[in-house]
């Protein structure tokens, strides 16, 4: 019923119905949240990623079709994005961040939009510490709630390659978290 | 437990909300792009239908004609229809603009059948609807009639002489599966799916005579299924569905879904109860009252235990009014009507809780054995079936909703 209830509302998006747009907004804007918070362990990229995210949803009328899981769409739409943020990331001198941006991360903007809890800081601070990849699959996986096939599309490598990164990704997790949560 | 499943319940607890500001603004700027994006879409599909028209050296020449004419009467050349062969996309566009529809279903063996009216908007959703069930659809709850509006849905069970009333966004979520399942904008988009896909084959046959309709069979290449559509020629509307299961024997028909009245105001009556009701008719309103036993630290086995026992001690007690709240919320003079002529002594055990034979009822069942005594005579009973759930709209609360 999830599948068809979101099939309904990317219809009732195409046909430019600014209902559809808001509800779609309600219903994933706190799982993408904590999906890029998970996977970007910094609180104002991880908004900016969302909030781009959304914007290019927005703008994406003509492209998307109604089939197909729209909260894995918009999952992968975040992965994608904050590859883009490393890449840019990777390119740009350090001396061009702006004055008003953040240095350290996870100090709050004036501005917030992601009020975290403190799980979710401790638990973003131990993926950390896992290697991009093995960040990512756990993360999709757990929040994303996304097949293996799935993840190893986005990722370009196979099943099995993913099932071998989640399953290190999972051990390496418990043995930072043990006794912390 | 497994290191994954310890991982899970961390990441299902870690949470996060948001700046309710924050959320307006961004919202704010979502709604204002995608109107622009919007507008943008609308000029780009007019002018790729001119694109099309003029690439064609057949209606170049028409073409001219028409905006000859259309300019003296001052018509929006794109607005005019071009003739084409018959597409699948002709009906999916001509769906896009219903805005009522009359459904009836039928099935071999029943001469009554399933009846919906539906009123929807520009974009067509489907914002009020009325479904008629007969007893042979039903024949737990018996004929009933649901009406469905805005996550509200009520129902009148016929038999019981019930109005029941809930927000519930699964119940109503079902009821809005059971109406696109009849409602030909939907099947035609899947066919469309499938058919992309490589799922689904379909053939179409145009007769010459325009008052016949033109007919399009859809056979799915990986399960025994067969649609055929009856499409008006004129309107491009469905008129007729009709699905076919594959048996041993060849292709067998299963429903019939005729639609009717498309775009023929249905009178707003007919979208509620009004009128309609017997004065005796018990109420049962889940909007305006707390229903159930909340579960707090509870499993859902031990809750539901508890639900039951609690009913029943309610009913030694004759409290029928805290026995009304654990069974939906049912007025407690009904109850009183129903269960005081029993009266209940002890009871003798609860459970063990076993999965209900419905799934969806999204249920359990909970067999309770009670003593009560009835016109001078002790008996002993059993509720073999008494089903125990999560109330609707009111999570973290449990009812008994059948079996009594």
């Amino acid at each position: 019923m999830k599948i068809l209830e979101d099939r309904l509302l990317i219809r009732r998006f195409k046909a430019g119905d600014s209902v559809a747009i808001q509800r779609i907004y309600e219903k994933y804007r706190c799982d993408l949240l904590k999906l890029a918070v998970v996977i970007i362990n910094d609180h104002n990229s991880a908004e900016d990623v969302v909030h781009d995210v959304f914007v290019n949803f927005a703008k994406s009328i003509g492209r998307i079709q109604p089939r197909g899981n729209l909260k894995g769409y918009l999952a992968t739409s975040v992965v994608n994005q904050i590859r883009n943020l490393r890449r840019n990331a990777a390119r740009r001198p350090t001396s061009e961040l702006k004055d008003n941006d953040c240095v350290v991360s996870g100090l709050p903007r004036p501005e917030q939009w992601a009020i975290l809890s403190e799980q979710l800081k401790l638990l973003s601070r131990a993926m950390a510490q896992l290697p991009d990849e093995q960040r990512e699959v756990v993360a999709l996986r757990m929040e994303g709630n996304m097949a293996f096939k799935k993840i190893a599309e986005i990722q370009a490598v196979s099943a099995n390659t993913i099932k071998g990164r989640y399953r290190y990704g999972i051990d390496r997790l418990r043995s930072i978290l043990n006794g912390k949560v | 437990m497994r290191p994954a499943e310890n991982i899970k319940r961390i990441f299902k607890n870690a949470s996060v909300g948001t700046n309710p500001k924050a959320d307006d603004e961004i919202l704010k700027k979502l709604i204002q792009t995608h109107r622009q994006a919007a507008n943008e879409k609308h000029v780009r599909s007019e002018l790729n239908t001119w694109r099309i028209i003029m690439q064609s050296k057949i209606t170049k020449l028409a073409t001219a004609a028409v905006i000859a004419i259309a300019a003296v009467l001052g018509i929006t050349f794109l607005g005019q229809s071009v003739p084409a062969a018959y597409a699948l996309e002709q009906t999916i566009q001509a769906n896009h603009s219903v805005r009522f529809l009359h459904i009836k279903e039928f099935v071999p063996d029943q001469d009554e059948p399933k009846e919906f009216w539906v009123q929807c908007d520009e974009f067509g959703n489907i914002t009020n609807a009325r479904m008629h069930f007969p007893e042979w659809s039903s024949p737990e709850d018996g004929a009933k009639v649901t009406l469905w509006q805005n996550d509200k849905v009520q129902v009148y069970f016929k038999r019981k002489n019930i109005h029941f009333i809930a927000n519930e966004q699964k119940v109503a979520q079902m009821m809005l599966g059971l109406i696109l399942q009849a409602d030909p904008r939907f099947a035609v988009e899947q066919l469309r799916e499938l058919e992309a896909k490589g799922e689904m084959k379909i053939s179409i046959e145009t007769p010459t005579d325009k008052a016949e309709p033109t007919v399009i069979t859809a056979t799915h290449t990986q399960r025994p299924q067969k649609l055929i559509l009856f499409v008006d020629q004129a309107t491009k509307l469905v008129t007729v569905l009709e699905t076919y299961g594959q048996t041993k024997q060849g292709y067998e028909l299963i429903s019939t879904q005729e639609y009717y009245d498309y775009n023929i105001p249905i009178d707003e009556k007919i979208f509620t109860f009004e009128g309609e009701l017997p004065e005796d008719v018990v109420k049962i309103d889940q909007t305006t009252q707390e229903v159930g036993l909340v579960q707090g630290n509870m499993t859902d086995e031990e809750i539901a235990v508890e639900v039951a026992r609690q009913f029943f001690e309610a009913l030694i007690a004759e409290d029928y009014a805290k026995a009304g709240q654990l069974l939906e919320g049912t007025p407690a003079d009904y109850m009183k009507k129903i269960f005081g002529p029993m009266k209940f002594l002890r009871v003798i055990s609860v459970g063990p809780v076993e999965p209900h034979p419905n799934p969806a009822t999204r249920g359990v069942v909970v067999p309770v054995t009670v003593e009560f005594e009835k016109e001078g005579q002790l008996i002993e009973h059993t509720f073999e079936q008494l089903g125990v759930r999560q109330v609707y709209n009111q999570p973290g609360r449990w009812t008994i909703f059948g079996g009594i």
